[in-house]
């Protein structure tokens, strides 16, 4: 009776049974020596430790950081308090950057997951070379987003873009738009781009959970008489509810970050129209080197993601509960 | 700090205004790169137990530039030409990736350990390497007698606080580019004035010899600062007070000039909406399919306009002095690395006759063949043998005469993104007046 509770224990958890099985000679002096419970903490810790290295400490020195006005150029390294988010909140560049990142974000996000939706329907649809389509349809997003803005680049250039040359022909311009020259256009221009290169990306995360959607369901609605666009309202759609909140939250939070478009086609130009809070902080970190307050800014981004992020959880928990 | 460190690691455009002909030479030199890094071990750890005895050991530092002959070449000719100094030769990124120069140099300076004991640095850096007490005051060295064989320009880049703390190495600089042909029809006279420039230009395009009158780069980046640079010098404005503590940006000079700027595109017309969205390629690129009849940039356009497979108009290009407004005098924007010596070194001796031998006429006359860099001694353009093999850089000592620097701010980074952003704004706003207000005020809030 005594040994009960030690092999329930090795048979209930998989791992311990393991380790135990494994030297036949060594479980009981080891038992002595550590409590069973502290293993799995032993074990974890590898995992623990290069995760802390990696994550956990770059975000709190960075927090650290922003309350300090280190700088490499001038050698200082003192506690400063707040005066590096004093200094932000009256910082008309950082607002400026920071609407435009919640613009992009916003836009971006709205128009990928409504055409990534459309995109999912179709593909969710039996038709002759489905692989093939669900297969290409991916390639934009494989594509490294340099060549991606590198490609933009060449498609809305000024001179001899395809896209002013189409719409010349058609008519619908009289001259050629600069559209990284001007700031009406610069920042649609990026949207657009990012549009091109992430949406297949919703449309997939959108079809995997189409394709949770029992068929009975569908099958019965339609023995009901429903209209395809009655099945999608009523069934598919507040079902598919979950995937769309969490793809969107995923979309939302990386586009928050976006740099590569930015940097390789605008620079944040033209007038700072186009400059995002990742350029801004590059630019402050890395060529005034200025780490205090480049990580105050990183900070604020953290916050507002943060912030995002919430917003979008507290709303998926509600969808859920209602959903019960 | 969630994107810290995600940044690409390409070249920043902030900083990067080096010449492009290193970059080109950079990729048509990258397949010697592999051969080329095993000759710099051989001379950075290969000689040195063999000959350590006795030689007082130091390292130097620089960006990669690429040519017929790598940095580690001329560090190992000057370990094998005398017995006193040995040299550890630190190769840093190209001068493509300046940021990442930059951030290199910074943060072995600032461990204050005295090494690199030699360094090369962008002509924007020297300012804040010396206010931190990084770079050692070279006056004793080179005493005014010494300086007079360097061009004036990059001799005030390299002075701060009234310290020489740097000495020149080599440079390039804004020049004017023009189309002898066209120029032919409407003159034959090179313009001087901006205001002749603007009507020569406007007439052959009205002419229909050429699509643009006059390409610039408007691009909020780096080379946009160069150009307001080049253009508010040759009104007698200036960015910066003399003392650097103040702006005169707002001024009627600089206000003039930013104005001629706007005017090419709004007004006379000279110049496409694109200039806004332009950095050197894109504005260079018409020009050498023959499209445009005047053009700013760097030197390595040339080179390329001289190239039949990459240019319409082979043997059809001059180059000149950049136009000023009347009562001015032409100015082109400085660019090019300069050295310097740790102000930390412990082979202070060892250091000054490595840079002294780097910077001497026969070494400049080595870069200029093998890396096709310009000297920063006037002396060497009239040198016969750089006359017949860079025949293009010997003509150049007209334009050099007026390299301005940029501002001269230990606070040089806050200033340029400062200046890209509101030059940048009152181009496209047509506010002039009141951008430059603005700019001023930020631009004050940094420097004073």
């Amino acid at each position: 009776m005594r040994w009960r509770p030690r092999s329930t224990a090795s048979s209930a958890d998989p791992m311990s049974a393991a380790v135990s099985s494994s030297a036949s000679g060594w479980p009981r002096r080891r038992s002595k020596l550590l409590p069973a419970a502290l293993w799995p903490l032993i074990l974890l810790t590898p995992a623990i430790v290069s995760l802390a290295s990696v994550s956990f400490y770059p975000i709190v020195n960075g927090f650290y950081l922003s309350f300090t006005n280190t700088s490499l150029i001038t050698q200082e390294q003192e506690f400063t308090g707040f005066s590096n988010f004093l200094r932000l909140w009256s910082d008309a560049q950082f607002w400026n950057a920071w609407w435009h990142t919640m613009w992009f974000t916003f836009a971006s996000t709205v128009l990928e997951t409504v055409i990534g939706l459309g995109m999912a329907l179709i593909l969710c649809e039996a038709f002759k070379g489905r692989g093939l389509v669900r297969a290409a349809m991916l390639v934009p997003w494989a594509m490294p987003t340099v060549v991606t803005s590198k490609m933009f680049g060449w498609l809305f250039d000024g001179q001899h873009g395809i896209i002013n040359y189409i719409l010349l022909h058609a008519g619908l311009i009289d001259q050629n738009v600069n559209w990284y020259g001007s700031p009406d256009t610069a920042m649609t221009t990026i949207i657009i781009a990012d549009v091109w290169k992430t949406t297949p990306f919703m449309a997939l995360l959108l079809l995997t959970g189409l394709q949770t959607v029992p068929t009975s369901l569908l099958e019965a609605a339609r023995m009901d008489g429903a209209k395809a666009w009655t099945t999608f309202w009523h069934i598919r759609l507040p079902l598919l509810m979950p995937t769309l909140l969490i793809a969107g939250l995923f979309r939302a939070l990386d586009a928050f970050r976006v740099f590569d478009l930015v940097y390789v086609l605008t620079g944040g130009g033209p007038a700072d129209s186009t400059e995002t809070l990742s350029t801004l902080s590059y630019k402050v970190l890395f060529s005034t080197l200025e780490f205090g307050y480049g990580s105050a800014v990183s900070t604020a981004m953290f916050v507002t993601e943060l912030a995002i992020a919430v917003a979008f959880c507290l709303y998926l928990m509600r969808q859920i509960r209602r959903a019960r | 700090m969630s994107d810290t460190g995600k940044g690409p690691r390409s070249g920043s455009k902030l900083v990067a205004h080096v010449t492009k002909a290193d970059r080109r030479q950079f990729l048509i030199g990258s397949a010697g790169l592999l051969g080329a890094a095993a000759l710099g071990i051989g001379t950075g750890l290969g000689t040195r137990p063999a000959r350590a005895q006795g030689r007082a050991e130091i390292s130097f530092a620089s960006a990669a530039f690429f040519g017929k002959e790598t940095f580690g070449d001329l560090i190992k000719t000057f370990n094998e030409s005398q017995d006193r100094v040995l040299v550890k030769n630190i190769e840093l990124p190209p001068p493509s990736s300046s940021t990442e120069v930059y951030q290199g140099l910074v943060q072995q300076l600032a461990r204050r350990n005295g090494t690199p004991d030699v360094f090369s640095q962008d002509v924007i850096w020297i300012a804040g390497f010396a206010s931190a007490g990084w770079a050692l005051p070279l006056d004793e060295y080179f005493p005014a007698d010494k300086r007079d064989a360097y061009f004036s320009g990059t001799l005030s880049a390299c002075t701060y606080d009234g310290k020489l703390t740097a000495l020149p190495w080599f440079m390039d600089s804004g020049m004017f580019y023009y189309r002898k042909d066209v120029l032919e029809k409407h003159g034959g006279k090179v313009p001087e004035t901006w205001a002749d420039m603007a009507t020569i230009a406007a007439a052959a395009q009205k002419g229909g010899d050429v699509d643009f009158g006059y390409l610039w780069q408007g691009k909020q980046a780096e080379v946009l600062v160069c150009d307001a640079v080049e253009i508010i010098t040759s009104n007698n404005g200036s960015i910066l007070a003399p003392d650097g503590k103040s702006s005169l940006i707002n001024k009627k000079e600089a206000v003039e000039a930013i104005q001629f700027l706007h005017d090419t595109i709004n007004t006379t017309k000279i110049s496409p909406q694109d200039v806004l969205s332009w950095d050197e390629e894109p504005s260079r690129q018409p020009f050498t399919s023959g499209k445009a009849m005047f053009m700013r940039n760097w030197s390595y356009v040339y080179p390329i306009a001289q190239d039949p497979k990459a240019s319409q108009v082979v043997d059809k290009v001059g180059v000149a002095p950049l136009p000023s407004f009347p009562g001015g005098k032409s100015s082109a924007c400085l660019g090019g690395y300069q050295l310097g010596v740790n102000a930390n070194s412990k082979q202070r001796e060892a250091a000054i006759e490595l840079l002294t031998w780097l910077s001497s006429p026969e070494t400049q006359h080595r870069i200029a063949l093998n890396f096709g860099l310009a000297p920063t001694r006037p002396a060497l353009f009239q040198d016969e043998k750089i006359k017949t093999e860079q025949p293009f850089m010997a003509s150049l000592e007209k334009v050099f005469t007026g390299a301005t620097a940029r501002p001269i701010t230990p606070e040089y980074a806050k200033v340029t993104l400062a200046l890209q952003s509101g030059i940048s704004k009152a181009l496209v706003s047509g506010k002039v007046q009141e951008e430059m207000d603005a700019l001023a005020t930020q631009i004050d809030g940094i420097v004073g």
